[in-house]
């Protein structure tokens, strides 16, 4: 696949998609929208903050420029001069080739981690300018096969890897039976499809599919401290990849099946196992996509395990993590998603050898592996080599363990843990919480 | 990538790009990107069952199958292939990449 021919699929009318294109580009523009493509006053610092860019310093890579190619099009339509001089002010049209030439811009440069915005001289918001030309290239039909398989998946089977009713249910029984004969308690498991229960439990199915040690700790957690809770077999995805493609609609449907599953549980809370786009998807975005409030709470499994051990409900012993643990900051769960002290309150309670990685919390680097990069295989190069920033970051810390509550950075760090030799170990936090619980 | 006098196309993932010209000289190939130093009895007992079960079902099976069919831990699992099942022994064992989070 070449950097010119994007893995998309051709449009059948490619002028009727870029009408749409330009439909899309007057809707996403609000106030708030409009106030970040004029900001830009072309300083460049930006350059500094992104990781693609500090790996490839090439001027396509510099936020600012990634951004104006989305900006121009904006400019095209929405502002004096755009309209009656467009080539005075680098206007250009939103025809089918731009369009195609967006796509890498978007999707291939960028994974919309924000770090940009927060040190932009004039605080214009790249990212969510980012995920704007995003939308605009969903409407138009192109996006990223790939990204898309994803997002069908979660609208076709209720999660993004087509894991069935039947596998999820045996999965379960699996892991709780390898759980109790490994807690030496026959109470504990995974309860799935109960109604009444207080909490309704998601997790990332790559948990279910792939890895189920961190939705085995969690079950050996919530048993610890006596909580009420159960998943569900049919919608217990916690991601949403509408949120990366782009596409608004298929959010909101994604972010309403396990909304409505968790209110037909009958449960008072829905807990988000560790998540960074998740979090950000279904604790802020959702009551927009949906337009209106959730009757129930959403939080992160860190803020409860974090009120389990301040409230003494369950007991913790530092010294049963002896190796050195660093952690790595989701972009989606603290810089957008506001959460970043539970983690480090966690992990200093759990572990005898906690260090930060530098910079840390909202200034900290992407892995390289969100905004559903790990998904578009004709990005890998890429994704791999912007990870070095974060792959220096964790070396200069000597740790033998990176927690991260992301399932997606997860996957990227074990790339980065490949490629650069790093020999550490990757787990979820509540995998450390687990380990550390004195019964 | 060059194995035997073939030339074998993988994506940007390291996933083959024709899964159907896997053949073990190419597990072997991809096993020495993974670092997996020998390919031990139980390395392949993952990796034909992964592939037995893909040609089947269009589909990488979940670690529970793998474990459960082949009597191991899951956590010998990720001894074995320490990149884990998908993008270690799906690779290896000649899959496309599995879509996901992964």
């Amino acid at each position: 696949m070449t950097e010119n021919e994007p893995n998309i699929e051709k449009p059948v009318d490619p002028e009727e998609s870029a009408v749409k294109a330009r439909e899309k580009l007057r809707e996403v523009i609000n106030a708030l929208g409009s106030y970040h493509m004029h900001s830009c006053v072309r300083c460049g610092l930006c350059g500094e903050t992104c990781h693609i860019y500090l790996t490839d310093p090439v001027p396509e890579n510099l936020p600012g420029v990634k951004a104006s190619k989305i900006i121009s099009h904006f400019r095209r339509y929405h502002t004096f001069l755009g309209r009656v001089a467009p080539i005075l002010v680098g206007a250009r049209n939103l025809t089918p080739e731009a369009l195609d030439e967006l796509v890498e811009v978007v999707y291939g440069r960028c994974t919309m981690c924000g770090r940009c915005g927060i040190n932009c001289s004039v605080g214009a918001d790249i990212g969510s300018i980012m995920r704007m030309g995003r939308m605009i290239l969903a409407a138009s039909g192109r996006v990223p096969k790939n990204l898309q398989a994803v997002v069908d998946n979660q609208l076709n089977t209720g999660n993004q890897m087509a894991i069935t009713q039947e596998e999820l249910k045996s999965t379960a029984e699996w892991i709780s039976e390898d759980l109790q004969h490994e807690m030496g308690n026959k109470e504990v498991r995974i309860p799935v499809d109960e109604h009444g229960k207080r909490v309704v439990y998601l997790v990332n199915p790559r948990e279910v599919k792939f890895f189920p040690l961190s939705l085995s700790a969690a079950a050996g957690v919530f048993y610890a401290a006596g909580e009420s809770w159960t998943m569900s077999s049919r919608f217990y995805d916690v991601t949403n990849y509408g949120l990366f493609s782009g596409d608004n609609v298929a959010a909101e449907e994604i972010t309403r099946q396990a909304i409505e599953e968790t209110l037909r549980l009958g449960a008072e809370e829905m807990i988000l196992s560790e998540c960074g786009h998740g979090f950000r998807a279904f604790r802020w975005e959702g009551p927009n996509w949906m337009h209106k409030k959730y009757s129930i709470p959403v939080r992160s499994m860190l803020d409860v395990m974090l009120e389990y051990i301040e409230s003494g409900r369950i007991k913790v012993d530092r010294a049963k993590n002896k190796d050195r643990v660093t952690l790595h900051d989701p972009c989606n769960l603290v810089r957008y998603g506001g959460v970043s002290e539970p983690q480090r309150k966690i992990l200093h309670k759990v572990c005898g050898d906690f260090v930060e990685m530098v910079p840390n919390r909202e200034q900290n680097f992407c892995c390289g592996g969100g905004g559903g990069m790990l998904s578009m295989s004709e990005y890998g190069e890429r994704r791999v080599l912007s990870g070095k920033v974060k792959a220096d970051q964790i070396h200069a810390t000597s740790a033998k363990i990176v927690a991260t509550p992301c399932h997606n950075c997860a996957d990227q760090l074990l790339e980065l843990n490949k490629h650069y030799k790093l020999g550490i170990e990757v787990m979820a936090v509540v995998e450390l919480v687990y380990n550390a619980l004195v019964l | 990538m060059l194995v035997g006098d073939k030339e074998i196309q993988f994506d940007n993932d390291g996933f083959m790009m024709e899964p159907s010209l896997w053949n073990e000289d190419i597990a072997l190939a991809i096993a020495v990107e993974e670092g997996i130093g020998e390919m031990t009895e139980d390395h392949w007992r993952v990796a034909k069952f992964i592939r037995d079960y893909w040609k089947e079902n269009d589909l990488a099976p979940a670690v529970r199958l793998i474990c459960q069919e082949l009597g191991l831990g899951v956590r010998q699992i990720y001894k074995l292939y320490t990149s884990g099942p998908a993008r270690g022994a799906c690779r290896v064992a000649g899959l496309p990449k599995p879509d996901g989070c992964v």
